[in-house]
């Protein structure tokens, strides 16, 4: 027997694959895409490029958990489109990316993810999580496994003022709950996926 | 209560982090008496000062570890992970 | 109105007028007045009624120390209104009287008597008769309360802010020294949060957090209160600047309006030009008092007497003489009179000369009975103001709370700082520097070593200034009530009281009369009990030692410490599908979880006669992978797992080393190396928890990953569920192809799943699990194709009945931490055959040996009452003697059915038991095999 059912499988133009967090972003105005036999939230109405604070449901990356891989504890390595995040001294986290290994277990599903972005993420996590965000003790790249919003979860640096939250699956309408509290009287507003790629596409060019 | 602990593997944390397994005790490595079963189930030492313990990094890595704190101040003077079979932690 | 001309630094803008209310009528205030100061200048003397006695109160520190001022603003109770800025528009309103503040009802328990509310009256009084408890409990709910909290968030009107900050230097206190501390730290690269109860000015570098107070100190972490938002501070150093509070006076009267700190009445005076009263009596242990009555005077207050508790004039004296007035030395005041507010002051001697300035413990020394009174000649004056001032304590309590140890200071009269934990730094006026220049040089010092520099220097010695007399605990009691502590209004008899009644320690007497247990946390009055207490028991104030100081260090808000309006809440990926269905969703645990949809008896029923589904996603999901797992599971369960065939299931129970049963689950071999291990849905954490401890112990070739949120899980089950499944699927779903306890791996509507052919629920079912992504798509695939064959969602209520139908325990429901496979009759789930050691095993093997007082077995009753869980099982002799722990109507076999724990002897079939339930006793027939389909021939079928 194989252990297929603990991977999602794609689909051609038809959505069978959904995050937890769709009827969340439904109604917040989400527009959707079929993607790879997932429904993503790819923009908002009315979406602007100007934003203090935003969050996106990026709850369809891929994620593996492969034996094996260490690394230096708290910082996550970037490989390719992945992130590599030791969770122990053998055993890493992988986010993003394609299949890392035939031995790599697919647990795409156990963690919703959303990516919170723009000058004032560290404030807006700060409201609901006791990690110490502070640039000097996490840059980029840090990864930090830690209680979130009371939850178990797991935190990377993508970037300066970018950061990428994973929490369990089955919290995650309570999570959306909670950011959007958090986030929204700093003027924080969700974001689509495109608007994702964009801000990455412009920091590639920058670098 | 809100003092730090630090798991081994995902570093410093606020205790709310952790889930407490109590003090490390000895599980009868043979066939225990009924007193002797009783006393290791059902007893502990308690000690106030420092004492070795189990802590589960609950909303982090999810792993086992042992750290020596003292039950009157709270202080925890280190944190390590079990060393397995035969170690003084093991209870096997 | 009391608002003089322009004051020189006052803080008030006349150009900008507000408006506010203050119970309906409307109040006018400048720009940069507080509640307070506007109120005092358009005449308002009463601000509160006390605790106890609803005797009036009026500003006494105006400096948020005291409880004299609370009100509600907004519909928020507990507002200090000396320090709360006006805003235009707010609501602001009295607390703690009825039906106002000038004629207040509750004032009959200060007029009628003491003897109804004597110290521990809580304990006292409203005890019989006990029948009329719940009428007291009411009426003294009401009494006790200082504001009403609204019930729902959606009530109230704000929102609270959590914020989490970390720092590398946490400075508490904005004066002298705590500027130059923040400055010096952030000048040595220090990530800097500076916070006060007051404005701050801007500090470059620096996070200056104003109108902010730090409510207490837990292990390095600060949680900070500043207008709505609860910011949670934490630092590895600290430094607090915290400053000295100054004491009030115990005389009789001392809580009229109008007896007033000299620091309060110099507050109002300077910031915002109000003059506390026209003709003031000023009464002072220190120089600060004669220098606020030299200000006083100059800005226009007539100062009818002063009295100085010292014996010899000093350079104050001297200011204060060549204005014209004299100073009495060696007096006190003994009382002061009034009705709304204070008329009439009244001062004497101090008895023993010398007012105990240097000599130390006069307290003590004096030798008890009203020693320390005053004595000699008294001399009344008229006014309408009395300042007051009893030296200045250092604001210890956070230090305290962070480790610190105090010491009494003979000379001074007060407890101060004796040492400091590593990391914890004091300056300032806390420490001893009240001087501005080596306040300012303590701060510096501090911030440098708070951010990890060398102290550099040797720390100032405190500069010794004027001495301070040691005012006598209480004086002038024969004139009226002292009060040592105006939050709890408990007076310097009351202590007296509780003494003689043999509550003699510090730490019991304020239990016992709630002495500095109020909103002032002890400010002030914690110095005035102890000394009262160390008169009484004759020992030395060090003796007596101060209470434990413990947050908060302020009055705040119940919604500051509620948390976010937020429950954690996990739900399936199949959660919306059960909300558009209507269900009636509950919580389970930590999950959302459908209880039914509508109609849980139907919904049983058409499991039996068509198919039903359900969502199980909240079932534990542990996969267990590697070379040993199957030892693992052996020495983790009481059965045997190794010797499981890859695709077949086993149903397991977890035992602790108690024997107890733990947890239960199915676990299917999916290879040779990888076990899938299903828990209850409210143990899989623990259980999780307990695998990995094992694991972490034993050091196996074992890896453990939790896949309970990862994968979605339905069972589908009834005699349609085959043809069912079968339409979705390419695989042989035949009786003989997939048999009972058989696991495969399939395609379903396109998803890969993995199928167990388990007796969930009674009839034939499959347990379908697979990625959470595709919950809905797989649901919708099977109510899709299971329509034309009238398949019903079924939710937890009747899954219970179907379950317990087949007697199928609910671990925790059905068993107790007491219970053990052999008394809750799974004697075959133990297998001590087994050659391995397994956890349980030594006490499973007494257990085994011995027969259990009770056994858990089933019942049926025939009359359609369905007994309540937890009913009692009684004896011949109508003694306890189990009880039923399920019971429910079974559609189907249209009878009660249940299980419960009874006597060893009657655990048999035929037997029967009485129920005793809500008065009525039932009897019921005891059953040891499954009431539905007990050979298990439709399961397997
Ligand atoms: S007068 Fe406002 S708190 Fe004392
Ligand atoms: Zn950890």
């Amino acid at each position: 027997m194989s252990l297929a059912f603990l991977s999602p499988v794609a689909a051609d133009d038809v959505a069978i694959a959904r995050s937890p967090m769709e009827r969340m972003a439904k109604a917040a105005g989400a527009e959707f895409e079929v993607r790879d036999g997932w429904n993503v939230a790819v923009r908002y109405a009315g979406e602007t490029a100007e934003r203090t604070v935003a969050w996106a449901d990026v709850s369809h990356l891929r994620k593996w958990e492969v034996e094996g891989q260490g690394g230096e504890f708290g910082v996550a390595r970037r490989e390719g489109d992945a992130w590599v995040c030791p969770l122990t001294s053998d055993r890493a986290l992988v986010i993003g990316g394609a299949e890392p290994s035939p031995t790599a277990l697919d647990v795409t599903c156990n963690y919703a993810a959303l990516t919170i972005l723009g000058p004032q993420a560290r404030e807006t996590i700060a409201r609901f999580c006791a990690l110490d965000l502070r640039p000097q003790h996490a840059p980029p790249h840090s990864f930090r496994p830690g209680s979130i919003a009371r939850q178990p979860g797991m935190l990377v640096v993508e970037a300066e003022d970018r950061f990428l939250l994973l929490f369990g699956w089955a919290t995650a309408e309570y999570m959306w709950t909670v950011v959007a509290d958090a986030a929204t009287p700093l003027g924080g507003r969700p974001a689509g996926i495109e608007t994702i790629e964009t801000i990455e596409a412009t920091e590639d060019t920058d670098a | 209560m809100s003092f730090l602990l630090t798991c081994p593997n995902c570093g410093t944390r606020e205790v709310t982090d952790f889930g407490f397994g109590g003090e490390i005790s000895a599980r009868p490595t043979a066939r225990p008496s009924l007193r002797e079963l009783g006393e290791y189930n059902y007893f502990r030492r308690n000690v106030a000062g420092v004492q070795r313990e189990w802590w589960f990094h609950r909303s982090g890595c999810r792993a086992w570890f042992i750290a020596e704190r003292d039950t009157v101040t709270n202080e925890v003077l280190l944190t390590e992970l079990p060393r397995g079979p035969g170690s003084p932690e093991s209870v096997a | 109105m009391s608002r003089l001309p322009p004051q020189p630094g006052e803080r008030i803008d006349r150009q900008s007028v507000l408006r506010f209310t203050f119970d309906g009528k409307p109040v006018e205030a400048f720009e940069g007045d507080t509640i307070g100061s506007a109120l005092f200048a358009a005449g308002r003397r009463t601000f509160s009624r006390s605790f106890k006695y609803h005797r009036r109160r009026g500003l006494l520190c105006c400096a948020g120390q005291c409880p004299n001022c609370i009100v509600a603003v907004d519909g928020a109770p507990g507002v200090r209104a000396c320090v709360e800025p006006v805003k235009e528009g707010m609501r602001v309103e009295h607390l703690n009287a009825q039906p106002g503040l000038e004629l207040d009802v509750m004032r009959a328990t200060d007029l009628v008597g003491t003897r109804f509310t004597p110290p521990g009256f809580y304990y006292k009084t409203f005890i019989r008769p006990r029948r009329l408890w719940p009428l007291y409990e009411k009426v003294l709910r009401h009494a006790a309360g200082l504001g009403v909290l609204r019930k729902e968030q959606a009530d109230r009107e704000w929102r609270t802010e959590y914020r989490r900050r970390h720092a590398d230097v946490l400075v508490v206190g904005g004066g002298i020294a705590g500027v130059a501390a923040a400055k010096q730290a952030a000048a040595q690269g220090a990530d800097v949060v500076l916070v006060d109860e007051g404005q701050v000015e801007p500090v470059p570098g620096v996070e200056a957090l104003g109108r902010a107070t730090a409510l207490g100190y837990f292990d390095g972490m600060v949680p900070v209160w500043q207008g709505d938002t609860l910011h949670q501070i934490r630092a590895p150093a600290h430094v607090f600047a915290t400053g000295a509070i100054e004491q009030p006076l115990v005389f009789a009267g001392n809580d009229l309006p109008g007896v007033m700190l000299s620091g309060g009445a110099l507050r109002l005076l300077e910031r915002y030009a109000v003059s506390p009263g026209t003709r003031a009596v000023v009464v002072s242990t220190n120089d600060r008092g004669l220098e606020a009555a030299a200000r006083l005077h100059d800005a226009g207050v007539t100062i009818a007497a002063v009295a100085d508790l010292r014996a010899s004039a000093t350079e104050a004296t001297r200011a204060l003489q060549t204005r014209g007035i004299a100073v009495l030395q060696n007096h006190t005041i003994v009382a002061a009179e009034g009705g709304k507010q204070v008329t009439r002051a009244t001062l004497g001697g101090v008895e023993g000369g010398n007012g105990a300035a240097v000599g130390g413990n006069r307290a003590a020394g004096a030798g008890g009975n009203g020693a320390g009174a005053a004595a000699g000649a008294e001399v009344s004056f008229e006014c309408d103001l009395v300042v007051v001032s009893g030296g200045f304590a250092p604001a210890t309590s956070l230090l305290s709370q962070a480790g610190a140890r105090t010491a009494y200071d003979e000379a001074r009269g007060h407890f101060v700082l004796a040492d400091l934990p590593p990391n914890v730094f004091a300056a300032g006026e806390v420490a001893g520097h009240a001087d501005p220049d080596a306040a300012a040089r303590s701060g510096e010092r501090a911030g440098r070593q708070a951010a990890g520099g060398s102290p550099e220097d040797a720390a100032d010695q405190p500069i010794e200034q004027a001495p301070t007399a040691v005012p006598p605990p209480v004086a002038g009691q024969t004139h009226g009530k002292c009060f040592a502590c105006l939050c709890e209004d408990v007076t310097a008899k009351d202590i007296k009281l509780s003494i003689d009644e043999g509550y003699d320690s510090i730490e019991l007497s304020k239990r016992y009369t709630t002495v500095t247990m109020g909103p002032c946390q002890g400010r002030m009055c914690q110095l005035a009990s102890i000394r009262l207490m160390a008169q009484e028991t004759g020992q030395s104030l060090q003796t007596v030692g101060t209470t434990t100081a413990r947050p908060p260090y302020i009055s705040v808000p119940m919604g500051a410490l509620a948390g976010r309006p937020f429950q954690p809440a996990k739900r399936s990926a199949i959660h919306d599908r059960h909300r558009e269905l209507g269900a009636n969703i509950k919580w389970a645990g930590d999950w959302r979880r459908a209880y039914d949809y509508g109609d849980p008896q139907q919904e049983a029923l058409a499991v039996h006669e068509a198919a039903g589904l359900i969502d199980v996603s909240t079932l534990g999901k542990l996969l267990v992978r590697g070379s040993e797992a199957g030892e693992f599971l052996d020495r983790l369960y009481p059965n045997r797992f190794s010797d499981l065939k890859p695709g077949r299931i086993r149903y397991g129970v977890i035992s602790s080393d108690a024997g107890r049963i733990v947890d239960d689950g199915t676990i299917c071999r999916i290879d040779e190396d990888t076990y899938y291990v299903t828990t209850t849905s409210s143990g899989a954490g623990a259980v999780e928890e307990w695998f990995s401890w094992w694991l972490a112990d034993w050091q196996m070739d074992v890896r453990l990953t939790d896949f309970t949120q990862g994968l979605a899980a339905v069972n589908l089950a009834g005699p349609k569920a085959r043809e069912i499944l079968g339409a979705l699927t390419d695989l042989d779903c035949s009786a003989e192809a997939f048999k009972y306890l058989d696991a495969k791996h399939a395609t379903v509507a396109g998803v890969p799943c993995l199928i167990l052919r388990i007796g969930f629920v009674g009839e034939v079912g499959y347990e379908i699990h697979f990625a959470a992504a595709h919950g809905e798509h797989v649901w919708d695939a099977l109510m899709q194709a299971g329509r034309e064959h009238g398949i019903r969602p079924f939710g937890l209520e009747p899954q219970r009945i179907l379950r317990l139908q087949k007697m199928h325990i609910l671990v925790g429901q059905d068993t107790d931490s007491e219970s053990t496979p052999f008394s809750a009759a799974m004697p075959w789930i133990v297998k001590l055959d087994k050659d391995a050691d397994f956890i349980g095993r030594w006490a499973l093997e007494h257990y085994a040996q011995e027969e259990p007082a009770a056994r858990l077995v089933g019942f049926t009753l025939g009359d359609g009452y369905v007994p309540t869980e937890g009913a009692v099982i009684i004896d011949a002799l109508g003694a306890p003697a189990g009880q039923v722990t399920s019971a429910r109507f079974s559609p189907v076999l249209d009878r009660v059915i249940g299980m419960a724990w009874v006597p060893a002897p009657l655990a048999r079939d035929g037997a029967t038991v009485a129920i005793s339930d809500q008065g009525r006793t039932v009897s019921a027939h005891i059953q040891t095999r499954p009431f539905y389909d007990p050979e298990g021939e439709v399961l397997r079928s």
